[in-house]
């Protein structure tokens, strides 16, 4: 069983600042780590290997040097072999030219060692497009599954999975051909705490490093800047909604403050009170 | 059938004393692990701070080209000494100070350690974070074998264990190095600020030419409400280090908040200029063991020593901690080898770890100052009165014209006497030489 | 290629629709291509409708403001897989090169709209928030947050066609409908089979009825302050009062106290309702994305500094637990029916 799973080094968004004078993000400070979904979808693939008794799991990423961190962190959790991606030529790349790069690294690996599935977390949370995993599959041919949160059976030796997909309306029990692509929910696999050999083999070992030339040629045209059809265009912190009066109980009393409030609701003009619950749920 | 995880030695904590014990075991070629539990090395330090680069150039001879991360060189120093509402400031300034390297230099630790720790695993040792050891391991006759850890398959062995966990000294009473946790009365807490300044400013507020130069300013009185304790103003490149800190019982006693006391430091008049226009990056705050030479561990026993904070190597009167760590860091490292040499991790031969800890300024200074802190307790006059007295005396001695001298220094007398009393200085300077003495 | 399809400005909007019901997004969607359409000369607006038997789907486009509907009919198309309907679509796509393709960012349109962007080659925008034509040059500025809504990004794809964007349910206001429009049915033949499709739906375990909140009127939300999941029967009382719904945020669905169907905020649902009653919720931006698209905020919470006061329409500061009975008792006793009209 071959596994290949696609991460990216991200931001922690939840503690990102923006410099309110230029408009951008300040990185400083802002520990970098492996986006959320990613490393649940590194799990995955290494229960997948624990299930089937045996197997590989290669992590690979499109990203500056210091991802090789987020690679190592992935090697903790069990992956076996790990590949930074890196080339200031990639710089700029939109979803269009990273799906390039990727499904043609994945092309790569598979030609060595053909790979039975793959798997990405379901989006980035710096970037949050969910692109990359559907344009990665697309350019490899193979069947796209995204929001898995389970994959039922996994048989090698027919070739198809069953897979759990979280729609609106429940979950889609859905039967694939191997390999695949699957974008991944959380609960498909919980991140356990790596068991510290791990993290001794994490330690000593040298994630590889492809350019964009060497050990392999990636198409110029279709990489960074000239493979993005999406440029930013501007960047900018969103205009604050404006606050109105805030009032006190303690100070005026709850009568006169529920007057007010009423009289806000009514602003509302909450007629007939119909709630559209739509046709979809 | 999972092989056993085995190193000749693990160092528990990549703080100053940790790297430097491996640093020094893996250029001697001992396979060294050393267990941190923070994120990075250094994620869990933080002090003032000034570095003092003796120890570290003993450690690391050529460390000056592998371009350490410091701060500024310190080149002008001294005191502060606080009043509510005034100051005696005594700094020396001197172009001896203007070497490279430097004597000292401020640090920030979030920088420097990360550095430091990179060093030791470039020499081969091997740093692994975010993992927490739980537990010694010791074999039936309690000598000691190795660590549990938090992570699964966690054990890992090795005939000599070096401690340097820092103040928070678990393992140290679990290897029975030491009796209990350090009660409040011999364990400080220190809270800091770095505050950002734009150049202009630090530069002319600091009397700064540029980075070449940077001031620490140590701060007693009020900083400290007149209780034992002191405050600290420290120039970083971009900024300050400010902060203050007192004994954990101090707190609790006159019900202070470390934070507010912080602010009120922050807001006195003769510091608040210098902090005009700052912005606050970073808050923090840490716990320094005062438990002074005394109450200081047993430092070996069967296949272990202990190194650092976790020892309570501190000189809290001349602001060092880390130089003595990573010195007994060194010695720790040195005996191992040692060991290794001889196939002998007893108690008895790593007693020579010892032994070279007091040969050094290490035990020796701790030793000299014994008596510090409970001098300090004891005779709270010297923060509180005795700043005090010294700002109300500067205050008439300089605003005395147009009235006799003879007044102002009869009213100064009085005032001495009123507040303390002639025997009382005499008493409170025979205290002060023999605390100094040891 | 006929002239036709290579001058015309088109703005095409995809209709999702599962099991015969159209996904509202579609028609919210098609209120924003007329918007848009009205900055682009020359423009057209229509629909694309992959489906098994929808053809009568196609009047709705029309009322919504399509004037074609591209009907693509195939019984593989009746569930969604992505290759069936993304070779349907990227097919069409690179027939009539549109202008612009607009595609609802529901899990499904997700699963497509990336596939199709990169079978024709194109750029793709997701998770809009705002679209507008540049005056100067007519292309699609199509606005989205990044870095979990701490800033914007307004992002152009200058040479490439057709310019994609998604856009999440109730970002847009839905359209009145014209019950009288109507339009031209194009059908679109597409072949394949069953067999060719890698992928098959063995079942669907439909979740117990979720309760919908994306689409009520009237939100009555409980965050941290409540203090645990039994005051959330009071706001049930105001919301039934309101004839609105429950909600929660992110902290309250963490605890366990509500399901996280009923979550508002980035990592939960988007809800534009008319009036937004904040109860015990300090106002995290993550919350705030999810709900400051409301027209009237109403925040109650002990915390003066509370950051939902930066947004509210007005705060309050005191306990709900006094202040919601006291406003329940206001609406109750504004109306004979026991149901408010304001």
């Amino acid at each position: 069983m071959h596994a290949v799973v696609a991460i990216k080094q991200v931001p922690d968004t939840s503690n990102v600042r923006i410099d309110p004078e230029t408009g951008t993000l300040i990185r400083e400070g802002v520990p970098a780590i492996v986006n959320p979904y990613d490393l649940h979808a590194v799990e995955a693939a290494v229960q997948l290997k624990e299930r089937l008794g045996g197997g590989q799991v290669t992590v690979i990423t499109m990203g500056p040097p210091k991802a090789a961190e987020a690679l190592l962190e992935c090697v903790e959790q069990g992956a076996d072999r790990a590949i930074l991606i890196s080339d200031r030529k990639f710089g700029g790349a939109d979803t269009l030219a990273t799906s390039y790069v990727l499904a043609h690294a994945i092309e790569i690996i598979n030609a060595e060692s053909p790979v039975d599935i793959v798997l990405f977390g379901k989006q980035a949370i710096d970037g949050d497009t969910a692109q990359v995993g559907p344009g990665v599959a697309t350019r490899l041919n193979i069947p796209l599954i995204t929001y898995a949160v389970a994959i039922e059976e996994f048989d090698l030796a027919s070739r198809r999975a069953v897979v759990h997909r979280r729609v609106e309306q429940g979950i889609e029990v859905l039967e694939t051909t191997l390999p695949a692509l699957l974008t991944v929910e959380k609960e498909i696999a919980p991140v356990r705490h790596a068991p510290l050999p791990r993290l001794i083999a994490a330690a000593r070992y040298q994630p590889e490093t492809w350019t964009a030339t060497s050990p392999i040629p990636f198409d110029p045209q279709q990489i960074g800047l000239k493979g993005s059809p999406t440029v930013v265009g501007k960047a900018y912190t969103p205009a604050p909604r404006s606050g109105g009066d805030v009032l006190s109980v303690a100070d005026l009393g709850l009568d006169a403050v529920v007057a007010r409030a009423m009289a806000v609701i009514g602003q509302a003009h909450v007629r007939d009170l119909h709630s559209f619950t739509g046709a979809v749920s | 059938m999972t092989d056993r995880l085995t190193f000749d030695a693990i160092v528990v904590g990549a703080g100053p004393a940790g790297v430097a014990a491996a640093l020094t075991m893996a250029r001697g070629g001992l396979n060294v692990i050393i267990i941190e539990r923070g994120r990075f090395a250094g994620a869990k330090n933080l002090f003032g701070g000034v570095f003092y680069t003796h120890a570290l150039a003993d450690v690391l001879p050529d460390y000056w080209e592998r371009k350490p991360p410091f701060e500024r060189p310190v080149t002008e120093q001294g005191y502060w000494m606080l009043s509510p509402d005034s100051a005696i400031r005594v700094m020396h300034k001197s172009e001896r100070y203007l070497k490279e390297p430097a004597d000292a230099y401020t640090v920030l630790r979030a920088r420097f350690d990360p550095w430091f720790a990179e060093q030791a695993a470039a020499a081969g040792a091997l740093l692994i974070t975010r993992t927490t050891v739980t537990q010694l391991l010791k074999d039936e006759r309690g000598r000691a074998i190795g660590v549990d850890t938090d992570r699964p398959e966690g054990k890992v062995y090795a005939p000599v264990v070096i401690i340097a966990e820092g103040v928070n000294n678990l393992l140290t009473q679990q290897a029975g190095l030491i009796a209990s946790d350090l009660p409040p009365k011999y364990v400080a807490l220190a809270v800091k600020e770095y505050i950002n300044l734009p150049a202009k400013d630090l530069q002319t507020r600091f009397g700064l030419s540029g980075p070449r130069e940077g001031v620490a300013i140590d701060v007693f009185g009020d900083v400290t409400l007149g209780l034992p304790g002191t405050g600290f103003i420290y120039t970083d490149q971009s900024g300050i280090s400010i902060g203050v800190g007192m004994l954990l019982d101090e707190f609790v006693t006159h019900r202070l908040r470390p934070y507010e006391v912080l602010e009120r430091f922050k807001r006195h008049p003769v510091v608040r200029p210098y902090l005009e226009g700052g912005e606050v990056r970073e808050y923090g705050a840490h716990l320094i063991p005062e438990m002074g030479y005394d109450r200081m561990p047993k430092l070996a026993s069967d296949g272990v020593m202990v190194a650092g904070d976790a020892a309570g190597m501190v000189d809290a009167l001349h602001r060092e901690g880390t130089n003595l760590a990573i010195t007994a860091g060194r010695m720790a490292g040195e005996t191992a080898l040692a060991a290794h040499q001889a196939g002998d991790f007893s108690a008895a031969f790593l007693s020579r770890y010892r032994r070279s800890l007091e040969g050094s300024f290490v035990l020796k200074d701790m030793k000299q100052y014994r008596r510090m802190t409970d001098f300090l307790e004891s005779s709270p006059q010297f923060m509180g009165t005795y700043v005090n007295l010294l700002n109300e005396a500067a205050l008439r001695y300089f605003t005395a014209h147009g009235i006799p001298k003879r007044t102002m220094e009869h009213d100064i007398l009085k005032m001495v006497r009123e507040r303390r009393s002639f025997t009382g200085v005499a008493w409170d300077m025979l205290k002060l030489m023999r605390a100094m003495r040891g | 290629m006929n002239a036709e399809q290579s001058t015309i400005p088109r703005i095409w909007v995809f209709v999702e629709q599962q099991e015969h019901q159209v996904h509202p997004v579609s028609w919210e969607l098609l209120g924003a291509a007329k918007r848009l359409s009205a900055d682009l000369p020359g423009s057209v607006v229509e629909a694309v409708l992959p489906g098994h038997q929808v053809a009568d789907l196609a009047p709705q486009a029309f009322q919504y403001g399509a004037s074609r509907v591209y009907l693509i009919d195939n019984p593989v198309l009746e569930i969604y897989r992505n290759l069936p309907y993304a070779v349907a679509v990227s097919q069409l796509v690179k027939e009539y090169r549109p202008e612009i393709f607009l595609i609802g960012a529901t899990t499904l349109g997700r699963d497509l709209a990336g596939s199709i962007a990169t079978r024709v080659s194109t750029g793709l925008t997701a998770d809009c928030t705002e679209l507008s034509i540049d005056p100067a040059n007519h292309i699609l500025a199509a606005t989205r947050p990044t870095f979990g809504g701490n800033l914007m990004a307004t992002i152009l794809c200058r040479r490439h066609r057709p310019q994609m964007a998604t856009v999440r349910p109730r970002v847009l206001p839905m359209p009145d409908p014209m019950p009288d429009a109507t339009g031209e049915v194009v059908s679109v033949p597409f072949d394949m089979r069953e067999e060719d499709v890698p992928v098959k739906r063995l079942r669907l375990i439909r979740a117990e009825e979720q309760p919908n909140i994306e689409y009520a009127e009237v939100i009555v939300a409980g965050g941290r302050g409540m203090g645990g999941p039994e005051g959330f029967a009071l706001l049930q009382e105001l919301a039934d009062a309101l004839g609105g719904m429950v909600a929660a945020s992110r902290p309250v669905v963490d605890a366990g106290w509500m399901d996280a169907s009923r979550q508002v905020g980035q990592t939960g649902k988007t809800v534009r309702p008319k009036l937004y009653i904040a109860a015990g919720i300090s106002g995290a931006v993550q919350h705030r994305v999810g709900m400051s698209g409301a027209d009237v905020i109403l925040a109650i919470n002990t915390d003066p500094n509370a950051p939902i006061f930066q947004i509210a329409t007005m705060g309050i500061v005191g306990d709900l637990y006094e202040v919601i009975p006291a406003l329940i008792r206001q609406v109750k006793g504004q109306s004979h029916d026991g149901q408010a009209h304001l």
